[in-house]
């Protein structure tokens, strides 16, 4: 096995040459920052930088007790649960919402169904900028502000969601919508037993990208939660940024470290369905 | 006692009009197939009898109840589509048990009547598996199974078998045979085959652009078609038409000469409807033409173009005096391409038709 | 009748048009309305008219704001699609499990939020201990102030941009060059042609449109630009931008007047004339694609 995987040694041209040293450097360029954050984390913070440049982890246990007292000493656990839940709630929110618009979109006709649709298709150019001061305010109006409803709700409606999904429930046959028909299914248990179950991957997919995105999702928090019961762990890690904050960099790291978390596992375990899933958003935009 | 009763039905989309005043009987317990050519509206009858295409006017009733409007899950029907819509998520057993689980039957009830079901089509081994590890014999017994389940009063076939390759599908068609004989309920099958259908029905619809041709048992059909569409669509090779004009009329029998050309034809018909010089068709079916090296009276030379040799059977392509094409099937002769023989048309099954494609018949 | 009859169809599509509604559209109007009105927040709105535009479009922060961009985004989006370009390429010379392992490792930038990418590289920025100075030390360059001198912020913003985009944009063009069917390939190598010519005639020509979106998609991203510069600077209401306002961008503008000085009439028209800028370069893409493909 490991020596199929080893390149054939006698292929050795200069073309070759150049071409994996090019591939091994970018790598470290992209792998870099992320390696060495986790050295920050698992390095003796009494010793200076100038001898040793955490170049490689140094001291397991004192990345431990950098996680314990981010974890203990700053509001970071917290924020970690506020943005477990927003994540999980906008998953699920966004992937029932546009689940149940993009099955009428996709296999039925109804009056006024292609100006509904290019209206939530016309809205993808529309840029953030131009929703999130007047967002902010009707929020703000709602009395939603520092609340879970007032980070998740105004996120729910994805037209890209709308729009990946009805792409993919086309493709689901009629025939089979029948059959569930003479089987008698309502309109509903269609959608629940026939069209959720046969995009399965397509709800995949979303679900992992709307984690991406709300994971990360900095400044929609940054507006709407304005106390620290409910900052965001973007907003503890932005607050440690401050130059007020005085905070270390091992601190700071331990907190980044923490965040990146989620979304490597996520990536080490979907890792195909995401690059297949952006890729898609390609050939299909 | 009539089962399903359709008067006068139509649908149209906009302003085409894909079935025109339909109207059929079916008998409780009959096997009855609706063929034709693609886009004849055979399918589009079927879902209008399951209830998945509205009826732009017109009845269907079924059981003597008007089912137009009735939702299709109540109408007791079962359909099976061409495509077997299978749904890949669930096991056989699933697949099978739906209907009953959405209806909320008991557990039991629901396992009972699958395994019942599966029992018929000898599916017991294959209960847990899901569509997508079954061959397309299977899963068109697993469709079947979801029909029998539902227990309907009339079964709905859409073109059920065209997925199948030729061999399964013979088989296929045998175990629908005796599966209708062994439940003895309704069925409505829907094909383009005419062997199928030939095969299946005890009735036998054909349609052509939204309109019956004519219905009848098969063999009825293929003996006495009612017009020229029937006659040529019943019936493998296809029956040779031949142009001519009457040229007399005597008791009995009636004499035509052959567009092109100076041969004339004598066969049997009363003469009712014909005058003479009157042009018309002339039908002979292959088979009801024989060959010969010799010449004589009433005998044509062919000269034949090509030859399909079947084994059992020998199908000779050709040319008559006055250019018209004809085919022959004899069995047991063999015959090299290039050659001339003979052919003696048999007097006694030559139909007519006028210039309508309408049969004219004996009187 | 019609409409009775399509009652269930509605009802499902209830959920998605009240939030689309509630949350894009009202927002879209209300804010075009607020454009009109000097507010902040707790007092009555006062009609002021196009005043909010005039002092956006006549404010020195604006105006920087907006050079910055253009300069930004000039150099950042080529930058960004040719090595994401070159990157695909690359990959897609290996095959297998390398090529697999190429692409991972290329990617794992992208899976990090904006916002962690920007707090790690503050600190690989920063000056004397900063782990790049570190190096660069090593080689015998000066130390450089990657945050802190006006003439090279902007460059520092960009090398994040792009280690944080080019994974992403790789991905999508990696897709579209298995698309490109082999035997062109296998056609150009019979004329004769070499491995550059192969991608000037076969690769590039092929991944056109799959290129286009990656250059609108990097263009619409660009021009919104804010995580990034915002944690690279000051990261609060009260300062950002940087030292002489290197890395303010329109969006951090934005937040800043109606955030930090709470003028909300005046970030809604920022908002909306934000929205005619990037809606009318993507529009011009689209239809210079169009003009392209017809002519």
């Amino acid at each position: 096995m490991s020596i199929a995987l080893l390149p054939r040694m006698s292929r050795i041209t200069p073309w070759s040459v150049a071409k994996w040293t090019l591939a091994i450097c970018i790598a470290i360029v992209a792998a870099f920052p992320i390696w060495w954050m986790f050295n920050v984390v698992f390095a003796d913070p009494g010793q200076p930088v100038s001898l040793n440049p955490r170049l490689y982890p140094t001291s397991f246990s004192s990345g431990i007790s950098n996680i314990q007292r981010v974890l203990t000493e700053t509001g970071y656990l917290r924020a970690y649960y506020v943005s477990v839940a927003y994540t999980i709630l906008t998953i699920a929110g966004v992937l029932l919402v546009s689940s149940m618009a993009a099955f009428e979109f996709a296999l039925f006709d109804f009056p006024g169904k292609r100006i509904l649709f290019a209206v939530v298709m016309l809205s993808l150019m529309v840029p953030m900028a131009a929703t999130l001061i007047p967002t902010y305010l009707l929020v703000a109006r709602l009395g939603w502000l520092n609340t879970m409803q007032g980070l998740v709700l105004p996120g729910l409606a994805s037209a890209f969601g709308l729009f990946m999904l009805t792409q993919f429930m086309k493709s689901i046959p009629r025939e089979m919508l029948e059959a569930a028909r003479l089987d008698g299914a309502s309109h509903f248990q269609l959608y629940w037993h026939v069209a959720l179950p046969l995009s399965r991957t397509a709800l995949v997919t979303l679900a992992i990208l709307t984690f991406m995105k709300t994971w990360g999702n900095f400044i929609w928090p940054l507006v709407v939660s304005q106390k620290p019961e409910m900052f965001t762990v973007s907003q503890v890690v932005s607050l440690f940024n401050s130059p007020l904050s005085h905070t270390t960099v091992d601190v700071v790291m331990t907190a980044n470290l923490l965040a990146a978390v989620p979304p490597l596992i996520f990536f080490l375990i979907f890792q195909r369905r995401i690059v297949e899933g952006i890729a898609s958003t390609g050939s299909k935009g | 006692m009539s089962s399903l009763e359709i008067t006068n039905a139509h649908k149209n989309y906009g302003a085409v009009e894909v079935l025109k005043d339909i109207c059929l009987d079916v008998s409780s317990g009959e096997f009855v197939v609706f063929v034709g050519p693609s886009g004849c509206g055979k399918s589009t009858l079927l879902r209008m009898i399951a209830g998945l295409e509205e009826i732009s006017g017109g009845e269907i009733r079924l059981d003597g109840q008007v089912i137009n409007d009735t939702d299709p899950a109540r109408r007791g029907v079962a359909m099976v589509f061409q495509s077997y819509a299978l749904y890949p998520h669930m096991t056989v057993a699933e697949n099978m048990g739906f209907t009953l689980k959405l209806s909320r039957a008991p557990k039991r009830e629901i396992t009972e009547k699958v395994d019942q079901a599966a029992r018929i089509l000898q599916l017991e081994k294959l209960l847990d598996r899901k569509p997508g590890q079954l061959s397309g014999g299977q899963k068109q017994r697993v469709a079947i199974g979801r029909a029998i389940v539902r227990e309907p009063k009339v079964f709905l076939f859409d073109e059920p078998l065209s997925n199948l390759d030729a061999e399964l599908r013979i088989q296929m068609r045998a175990e629908l045979a005796l599966l209708h004989k062994r439940l003895g309920s309704t069925m409505i099958y829907v094909t383009h085959d005419q062997v199928e259908a030939m095969t299946l029905a005890d009735k036998m619809v054909v349609m052509n652009g939204g309109v019956i041709q004519q219905v009848g048992r098969p063999l009825d059909l293929y003996d006495d078609p009612d017009n020229m569409f029937v006659a040529g669509f019943v019936g493998t090779p296809r029956m040779n038409f031949l142009e001519a004009e009457v040229a007399g009329l005597n008791a009995g029998t009636v004499e035509a000469r052959l567009s092109g050309s100076d041969s004339g034809l004598r066969f049997a018909h009363g003469g009712a409807g014909l005058s003479v010089g009157q042009k018309v068709t002339l039908g002979i079916r292959p088979e009801h033409i024989a060959l010969s090296d010799h010449g004589g009276s009433a005998t044509f030379p062919l000269s034949i173009g090509f030859v399909e040799e079947l084994g059992e059977s020998t199908c000779v392509h050709g040319e008559i005096p006055g250019g018209a094409r004809v085919t022959v099937l004899s069995h047991g002769a063999r015959f090299a391409d290039d050659r001339q023989v003979h052919t003696c048309f048999d007097p006694a099954k030559v139909l007519v038709f006028d210039q309508q494609g309408r049969r004219v018949r004996s009187g | 009748m019609r409409l009775t009859k399509s009652l269930p169809n509605f009802m499902m599509l209830t959920p998605f048009m009240l939030l689309f509604g509630a949350f894009f559209l009202y927002p879209i109007l209300s804010g075009f309305g607020y454009s009109f009105f000097d507010w902040d927040g707790i007092h009555e709105p006062a009609f002021v008219g196009l005043k909010n535009y005039e002092m956006i479009l006549n404010a020195r922060s604006s105006r920087i704001a907006a050079t910055n961009l253009l300069t930004y985004v000039m150099i950042t989006v080529p930058l960004g699609v040719s090595v994401a370009f070159g990157l695909a390429l690359l990959v897609d010379h290996f095959q297998g499990f390398w090529a697999r392992f190429f692409r991972s490792v290329y990617f794992v930038p992208v899976v990090m939020p904006l916002f962690l990418a920007a707090t790690i590289w503050r600190w690989i920025y920063a000056p004397n201990f900063g782990v790049l100075n570190l190096i660069l030390g090593w080689f015998g360059f000066e130390n450089v102030r990657f945050l802190t001198d006006p003439d090279v912020m902007l460059y520092s913003l960009i090398g994040v941009d792009v280690w944080v985009s080019a994974g992403f944009n790789m991905v999508i063009l990696l897709a579209g060059l298995k698309d490109i069917p082999r035997h062109y390939y296998e056609a150009a190598r019979l004329d004769g042609a070499n491995k550059l010519q192969e991608i000037r005639y076969v690769t590039l020509p092929m991944i056109r449109p799959v290129m286009i979106f990656v250059v609108t998609y990097s263009f619409i991203s660009a021009l919104q630009v804010f995580d990034i510069p915002w944690l690279l600077t000051g990261s609060s209401f009260l300062d950002y931008g940087g030292r002489r306002d290197a890395l303010l961008f329109p969006v951090m503008d934005m937040m800043g007047r109606g955030f930090g000085r709470l003028g909300f009439g005046q970030a809604a028209a920022y908002g909306f004339l934000l929205t005619l800028v990037i809606v009318a370069i993507t529009a011009t893409i689209f239809a210079f694609q169009r003009k392209k493909e017809n002519g």
